[in-house]
C-alpha cells in the first residue's frame, strides 16, 4: 500500500539493474519484487542493454532512477534529453522517474557527479521552478533523492532535511530517501540523521535506498561498494517507524557480487522492515487499556 | 568581484576548481575560478570540518572527476589502455578532457574525439598504431549501440530471382563498419581480449568489418579486395557493378570468381545485411 500522496505503489524491494546480473535475471527469472535502472544507460543505444531491458520491463515492475537530470543546475533545462527520458519511461511502462537534488554542470559541459547545492533562498526557488517544469513537461511527478555530500557552503541558511522538504512541497513532487546518504553526509557534517529523516514529510516519500559506503576515516564517500552497515540498517527501521512503509532498493555498483548476494541483501530490508513491524503492533497493544481498566 | 555570490557564480566557480588539474590553492587562483569568485573570498565559500579543510573538502570532488573520466574512457578503449599502461593512459586522459570535456548527459559520447585527439599527441610512443587502436576501439562502441536491424534471412535472398541480382542493391545493418588500418589492430585486440602476450605492432595494411549479430559486436578481418567489395556495396552500389569493380582491378593475392561466392556467404551467414532491393 502506498503512503505517498500520488498513490505510486510500494513496490516491495527491489536491486539496480546491472549488467553483470543480465545473464542471470534472463535465464533464471529470480523472486525479486522490481528493478531500478540507470536511466542514461538506456539512452541513445539500440543495443544489447535496451534489448535486455525491454525484456526484465516485461516481467518486473521497472523504475527509471537518473544522475543527469541536472534539477540544480544554472544552466537552461536539457528538454532533448527529457524528451528521451520521458520516451524510455514510457517504453518500459516506469513506475515513477527519480534523480537527485544536485546539480552535474555548468556552461553546457558535465562531470558526472553530483554536486552540492547552496541551501538558499535563491537555490531553492530556482530549483522549485526548474522541478515544475521538468514535471510539466514528463507529465508526471518526480521523485528527488538526497545525494551524498562532501562539503557545506557558507551561504547556506536552510539545512539539507528542510530544503529538500520545502522544495518537494513546493515544487509538488517527491522524495527518494537514500539513508545510506543520510548516514555519510551526517558523518561528513556532523548532524543527527534521525532528526532529518524527522523532517521528511511522510506522504512525500516514494521510496528509499540503502547502500554500502567506504569510511576514509576523515570522510565517507558514497561508493555503493560494500554491504550496508548496521547503522544504516538502523536509521531505515527507524525511517520506516517514522515515515512508513516504501518501496526500497538495494544499490550495489562498484565490485558488485552475484545477484544473489546483492537480492539478499535487498531482503534484509524486508526482514527489518517486519520485525520493526512486530514491534510497532506490540507497541500499539500495549497502549490499549486493559477491559476495566 | 561579489562578496555574496550568486549561485550561477558558484556553480561556475566549483566546475572550474573541479576541472582544473593543478592544486586546489593553484585552482582557486586560477584566472577561469576568479573570474567567478576572488581567490580571498573563495576561502569563505565552502566551510571546513570537523577533520577537513574547505580545500580538502573541495579535494574530495577534484579527485573524483579524472577518476571518472578516466574509468569511462579505459570503458571504451580497454586495448589502448592496455597498451599504454595505467599512467601513461591517464596522462592523456588528463589532456583530452581539458580539450573535450563531457557535453553529454551520458559519458557513452566522452570518448567521441578520443581518436583524433591521439593522433595530434606528437609525444606519444607509436602514435600512429595507437591512432588506429583507438579507431577500431570507437568503432566497436558505435557498432555496440547502433539501432538493431533484422538481417537478411536465407528465404528473402532464396525469392531474389537469379536475373535480378545484377541490378539488386544490399543494405547493411545499422550496425556495421568497415575500416581500413595501417597496423594490424584487430589482431592486437584479440590478443588483448584473450590475454595472450601481444604480437608485433609492425606497420601492415589490414581491413576490418566490425559488426553486430544477436546483440553481440563481432569483427571479421578482411582481404583488400573483399573491403573494397563491401564498401562498394554498402555505398549503394548494385552488386553487378560492385562485383565489376573488383574484378577489373588487380590484386594481391588475386581474386577469383569462387572466392566471391564464399565471401557472399559468409557475410550473408553473419548477418551483414538487413535488405536486398531489387529493381522493379
Amino acid at each position: 500500500m502506498a503512503n505517498n500522496r500520488w498513490g505510486y505503489p510500494d513496490l516491495g524491494f527491489g536491486i539496480g539493474l546491472r549488467s553483470v546480473h543480465f545473464e542471470h535475471i534472463l535465464n533464471n527469472n529470480p523472486a525479486i519484487d522490481w528493478f531500478e535502472v540507470l536511466s542514461e544507460n538506456y539512452l541513445d543505444t539500440g543495443g544489447r542493454p535496451l534489448h535486455i531491458l525491454d525484456q526484465v520491463a516485461e516481467r518486473y515492475p521497472v523504475v527509471l532512477h537518473g544522475v543527469s537530470l541536472n534539477v540544480g543546475s544554472t544552466d537552461p533545462i536539457d528538454f532533448e534529453f527529457l524528451k528521451k527520458l520521458k520516451a524510455l519511461g514510457k517504453r518500459v511502462n516506469a513506475r515513477w522517474v527519480s534523480d537527485h537534488l544536485c546539480w552535474t554542470g555548468v556552461t553546457g559541459k558535465n562531470t558526472h557527479d553530483l554536486l552540492p547545492m547552496p541551501y538558499t533562498d535563491q537555490a531553492l526557488r530556482h530549483t522549485i521552478q526548474r522541478v515544475r517544469d521538468i514535471q510539466d513537461f514528463l507529465e508526471r511527478p518526480i521523485a528527488l533523492e538526497n545525494a551524498s555530500t562532501y562539503l557545506e557552503f557558507s551561504a547556506s541558511k536552510w539545512p539539507e532535511s528542510e530544503f529538500i522538504s520545502a522544495l518537494a512541497e513546493e515544487a509538488d513532487c517527491g522524495i527518494l530517501l537514500d539513508v545510506n546518504n543520510v548516514y555519510v553526509s551526517s558523518f561528513n557534517h556532523g548532524f543527527d540523521p534521525k532528526k532529518y529523516i524527522d523532517r521528511i514529510p511522510k506522504d512525500r516519500l516514494v521510496q528509499m535506498h540503502l547502500a554500502g559506503h567506504t569510511n576514509k576515516g576523515t570522510h565517507i564517500l558514497d561508493t555503493h561498494s560494500d554491504y550496508v552497515i548496521d547503522t544504516v540498517w538502523d536509521l531505515y527501521r527507524y525511517a520506516h517507524r517514522h515515515l512508513g512503509g516504501a518501496s526500497t532498493l538495494l544499490e550495489w555498483d562498484a565490485n558488485i557480487p552475484g545477484f544473489d548476494v546483492v537480492h539478499g541483501e535487498a531482503l534484509k530490508a524486508r526482514q527489518f522492515r517486519e520485525q520493526e513491524d512486530q514491534l510497532i503492533s506490540a507497541e500499539e497493544l500495549e497502549e490499549i487499556p486493559a477491559y476495566g481498566d | 568581484m561579489a562578496t555574496n555570490p550568486s549561485l550561477d557564480r558558484v556553480q561556475r566557480w566549483m566546475q572550474a576548481l573541479i576541472q582544473d588539474q593543478g592544486t586546489c590553492e593553484e585552482a582557486v587562483a586560477s584566472e577561469r575560478a576568479q573570474a567567478e569568485i576572488s581567490a580571498d573570498v573563495a576561502r569563505t565559500v565552502v566551510l571546513p570540518s570537523k577533520t577537513l579543510s574547505a580545500f580538502e573538502r573541495l579535494d574530495i570532488y577534484r579527485e573524483m572527476y579524472l577518476l571518472r573520466m578516466e574509468e569511462a574512457l579505459s570503458t571504451d578503449y580497454p586495448a589502448l589502455k592496455h597498451f599504454l599502461g595505467d599512467e601513461e593512459f591517464l596522462r592523456i586522459v588528463a589532456r583530452y578532457v581539458e580539450i573535450y570535456p563531457s557535453r553529454s548527459y551520458t559519458l557513452n559520447r566522452l570518448g567521441d574525439h578520443f581518436p583524433e585527439f591521439v593522433a595530434t599527441l606528437s609525444d606519444l610512443p607509436k602514435r600512429e598504431f595507437c591512432h588506429d587502436l583507438a579507431r577500431l576501439e570507437f568503432a566497436l562502441t558505435g557498432v555496440f549501440d547502433a539501432g538493431e536491424t533484422p538481417p537478411l534471412t536465407p528465404e528473402a535472398v532464396r525469392a531474389v530471382p537469379q536475373q535480378a541480382w545484377e541490378t539488386a542493391r544490399l543494405k547493411p545493418i545499422e550496425a556495421f563498419q568497415l575500416l581500413e588500418f595501417d597496423y594490424p589492430v584487430s589482431r592486437y585486440l584479440g590478443f588483448v581480449d584473450e590475454e595472450n602476450p601481444a604480437p608485433r605492432r609492425a606497420p601492415k595494411k589490414t581491413w576490418v568489418v566490425a559488426y553486430r549479430r544477436n546483440y553481440h559486436v563481432h569483427r571479421m578481418d578482411l582481404t583488400e579486395a573483399a573491403h573494397a567489395l563491401l564498401s562498394a556495396l554498402a555505398s549503394g552500389e548494385t552488386v553487378g557493378d560492385a562485383i565489376v569493380s573488383v574484378l577489373t582491378r588487380k590484386w594481391r593475392p588475386a581474386v577469383k570468381e569462387k572466392q566471391l561466392f564464399d565471401w557472399f556467404r559468409d557475410w550473408m551467414a553473419e548477418g551483414l545485411f538487413q535488405a536486398v532491393e531489387v529493381k522493379s
